[in-house]
């Protein structure tokens, strides 16, 4: 294999996994600080998805109406987010964790019979917008204009939340109710405030993913799970809750993914699973396990 | 009480069997599904209801039970059908207890659900890639076989035929888990459920235990994916997917994960709720949904968990006419072990 | 006497924490051995290595002949070894004659004391009848249909007792027995596990905070501050001690003299 080749597969793999990020970074805010794995949280992402295409159509006019949508697309599904929030996810504190999946899973179910009675069942596409359905030449070496930006957001979205956690008054309140919620209540901190602002980011993250990584992808109802699997797992692996670690673990299984394709091209999917079950035999805990958010 | 619920059994059971007399085949097809995902779902219940454990990867043992039965008929090879049923189960049962004894030791609550989910991943990835198997389109036209049973023979071609022994096999096998729930055993895994370190020191080996129960369960998917097979006639790699693995889960869920009928009560439900919304896309699911969040959020024991709460309401109420606070709390307590 | 347990030089750490620094003890048969000294000790940690919650690092445990060091939990129970928790832990949702039941069945599965067979709906009378005498014993006959999860705490504590009862222990375990009990509920408790270690000539051990539970049940004492052995002895070799007064028992000690 030419080194240009693994270059190649390696960029490939950093925008996957980019893409992968975009959407696990809310479902590990959501569980490191609410203690709830949001299955619903794909469903959420297609939503965003949707709600962008109904602006932009198929051919975004430009680079700043494709951004707008994913903004629209994030508020949208933030307001969402406040609603469940209320009406579900208040309710499944200190619940046992299975019940807090089918109870997300409903809400998956809802969201999906929904989308199907508003768009329909009919898959739809949507183009790049103009400045990024090119493909950047440095050298040799062919880059989609478009996985470029995905790596741009992916590390925008990564540095702002990084920097939100640790640097801001926010992030110390969260980190703190994640810590010790019980604690947090008795030292004065609105708890229910800080539970249910983490709802709003997490949602509005995945409604922001779904506009984000619009263009390139087939529109259907099922367009949930595609990318919750891999979500699920970064989460798992980079140390459940763990914002850092799920960074690290997308790049990771973004590689990884991307890499197989090229050796397996005939199964997909199945080097990532291989690596996740043996990772979390071997280091059960995650890469950053243990360090909450 | 019991000849209310003796009554009920009988007429759920006639209805069953008399199914083909009165319904058309579309009917017919659904409700020989409803067997096969009330197998299936209480399979599932064994490990969630029972033991405590969520496996999220289940539709593996169903479909490795599946394409085994699949398989076998269409190539013909001449053996009898309830030895494949059976080798069905002991092809799942094999399975579970070899992702058993690597997972259980170890692993409950969501790093089971992630390992089981991606193990049945992995499963649906090889048999897509499989030649042999069909890839993505799967087996199709299998042959519904005849069974010999030496003294007769019947042949399960006609879908009547096939419910019949649908409803016969599915029996045998439900009332196979109702045992094994009911005794002894099922009274441990309970207590495993509730609290397993409590019963680690009644003496119990606690994993050996639980190992016990995924391995039974995994045996019974298997067999309920072989019953699958001759009835659709067509085995996909969907089977395998993620997304029938939370089958069970959602009629356990709907019907009542600690009774041992909730999962076939919640799988009748929900063929009901499937069939009537049929006409408009989207309506199903988000009927579906918004009954299993209302359950989920307001009656955790579901839908017969609800039942009973109103019957032991109704019971209490004629005892307060009655024997005063003591008889009350006796025909509570008399009404948990009839539930039990 | 011969000795039922002996603990020898058992050390365990937390991480870098060293926690139980070189303890030995014997308990000899049939009698009552009880374990104090202030939070943080080391009890409930001695306690754990011995039931197997926890396994030791060094050091090796022994019960009648066997070596128990590095065993499970579960086979040291099935050899006769007993225990409560510290927070009386019952089956909620069973029935109070169903806990008991299920115990008495998990014994006779575990020990192979009879062939169970695993498909019997109903257990068997035999089954009802020794749950029956037993609850009879603790004074629960009268709730035996109670959910458990709906008992008064003092309740769950016997049931609990009663659970441990049920695998006919040779040695039993308690993990701070009166807890949290009223001064009353510790007087009847005291006595009833006085009237059942007579009953069925029982060794027992225990940890306790409260002395007078201590001196109404226990033979020797072992004293632990801070994961060391102050000083172990009958209760008046212990009460002689002057470290002992010194660290711990000062107080309560003159308080029970006077």
């Amino acid at each position: 294999m030419a080194p240009i080749d693994l270059l190649f597969t390696f960029l490939n793999g950093l925008s996957t996994g980019m893409a992968v990020f975009l959407v696990a970074a809310g479902l590990t805010l959501i569980f490191g600080i609410l203690k709830i794995l949001n299955f619903a949280h794909g469903a959420f992402f297609m939503i965003g998805a949707y709600v962008a295409y109904s602006i932009t159509g198929s051919n975004p006019s430009s680079l700043w109406i494709f951004i707008l949508a994913a903004l629209v697309a994030g508020v949208v599904v933030a307001a969402l987010g406040f609603v469940t929030d209320r009406i579900v996810l208040r309710r499944l504190r200190n619940v046992d964790e299975a019940y807090t999946l089918i109870a997300t899973f409903a809400v998956v179910l809802i969201c999906s019979g929904v989308v199907k009675l508003i768009w329909g069942v009919n898959y739809a596409s949507v183009n790049p917008p103009p400045l990024l359905d090119g493909a950047i030449a440095a050298g040799p070496l062919f880059i989609p204009s478009y996985s470029l930006f995905v790596i741009i957001a992916g590390f925008a979205v990564y540095l702002a939340l990084d920097i939100a956690i640790h640097r801001t008054w926010i992030g110390k309140l969260l980190q703190s109710v994640a810590n010790d919620g019980w604690m947090s209540g008795l030292l004065g901190i609105n708890v229910p405030f800080a539970l249910t602002s983490t709802v709003i980011a997490s949602f509005m993250l995945a409604g922001l993913a779904g506009g984000l990584l619009l263009a390139n992808q087939t529109l259907s109802p099922i367009l949930g799970e595609s990318y919750l699997l891999l979500a699920f797992m970064a989460v798992i692996i980079g140390g459940l809750g763990n914002v850092r670690g799920a960074f690290l673990a997308s790049v990771l299984l973004g590689v990884i993914e991307s890499g197989s394709s090229l050796l397996i091209p005939n199964m997909p999917g199945m080097a990532t699973y291989v690596f996740v079950i043996l990772f979390l035999l071997a280091k059960p805990q995650g890469l950053l396990g243990g360090h909450r958010i | 009480m019991r000849l209310i619920n003796t009554v009920l059994f009988a007429a759920c059971l006639a209805v069953m069997f008399t199914i083909p007399l009165w319904a058309d085949q579309g009917i017919l097809f659904i409700a020989g599904l409803v067997l096969v995902e009330m197998v299936f779902a209480l399979s599932w219940n064994l490990l969630f209801g029972f033991t405590g454990l969520a496996s999220f990867g289940h539709a593996a043992f169903f479909a490795i039970g599946a394409y085994l039965c699949g398989y076998a008929l269409r190539a013909d090879i001449g053996a009898p059908f309830l030895l494949l049923i059976l080798a069905a189960g002991v092809a799942g049962a094999l399975a579970a207890v070899l992702t058993g004894i690597v997972l259980l030791r170890r692993t409950t609550g969501i790093h089971l659900a992630i390992f089981t989910l991606a193990l049945a991943e992995i499963l649906r990835i090889l048999v897509g890639y499989s030649t042999a198997l069909g890839r993505e389109d799967g087996l199709a036209s299998i042959p519904r076989p005849s069974l010999e049973l030496g003294f007769a023979s019947f042949d399960l071609a006609s879908g009547e035929a096939y419910y019949w022994f649908l409803c016969i096999a599915a029996s045998v096998i439900v009332g196979f888990l109702w045992l094994i729930c009911h005794g002894p055993f099922g009274r441990i895994l309970v207590s495993i459920r509730q609290d397993p370190e409590r019963t680690t020191f009644m003496g119990i080996n606690v994993p050996a235990y639980r190992l016990a129960a995924f391995t039974i369960s995994g045996a019974t998917s298997g067999m309920a994916g072989a019953l699958y097979a001759p009835w659709a006639q067509i085995v996909t790699p969907e089977s395998a997917h993620w997304i029938h693995s939370t089958q069970p889960m959602l009629a356990s869920l709907l019907g009542g994960a600690q009774s041992f009928w909730g999962p076939v009560v919640g799988t009748v439900l929900f063929s009901i709720i499937n069939y009537s919304t049929r006409n408009l896309v989207g309506l199903a699911e988000l009927v579906i949904g918004v009954v299993l969040l209302v359950i989920v959020l307001a009656a955790p024991s579901g839908v017969v968990g609800l039942v009973h709460e109103l019957r032991r309401r109704l019971t209490a109420r004629v005892s307060h006419a009655g024997p005063g606070a003591e008889g009350k709390a006796g025909s509570k307590g008399k009404f948990v072990q009839e539930a039990a | 006497m011969t000795t039922l347990l002996n603990v020898d030089n058992v050390y365990k750490s937390y991480g870098s924490l060293p926690v139980l620094k070189g303890i030995s003890l014997t308990v000899e048969e049939k009698e009552t051995f009880a374990i104090i000294g202030p939070n943080g000790a080391g009890k409930t940690t001695l306690f754990r290595v011995m039931t197997g919650e926890v396994l030791s690092e060094r050091g090796r445990i022994t019960y009648a002949d066997h070596d128990v060091t590095g065993m499970s939990a579960h086979d040291r129970v099935q050899l006769g070894m007993g225990r409560t928790f510290q927070v009386a832990r019952v089956f909620p949702e069973f029935s109070v004659e169903e806990n008991i039941i299920v115990a008495i069945e998990a014994r006779l599965r575990s020990r192979s004391e009879s062939s169970l067979p695993w498909y019997r709906t109903r257990p068997r009378s035999s089954v009802r009848e020794e749950a029956g005498a037993l609850l009879q014993d603790l004074d629960l006959w009268s709730k035996k249909a109670t959910e458990a999860k709906f008992l008064s705490h003092g309740d769950k504590k016997r049931l609990e007792l009663g659970i441990a009862l049920a695998g006919k222990p040779q040695i039993l375990m308690l993990d701070e027995p009166t807890a949290g009990m009223s001064p009353s509920d510790r007087i009847a408790t005291t006595e009833l596990i006085i009237r059942l270690r007579a009953a069925n000539a029982m060794t027992v051990v225990m940890t306790e905070h409260d002395m007078d539970v201590i001196f109404g049940l226990a033979n020797r004492i072992l004293v632990m501050n801070q994961g060391e052995m102050i000083a172990i002895g009958t209760i008046d070799e212990v009460r002689a001690n002057p470290i002992v007064r010194e660290v711990y028992l000062g107080k309560e000690m003159y308080g029970a003299d006077g």
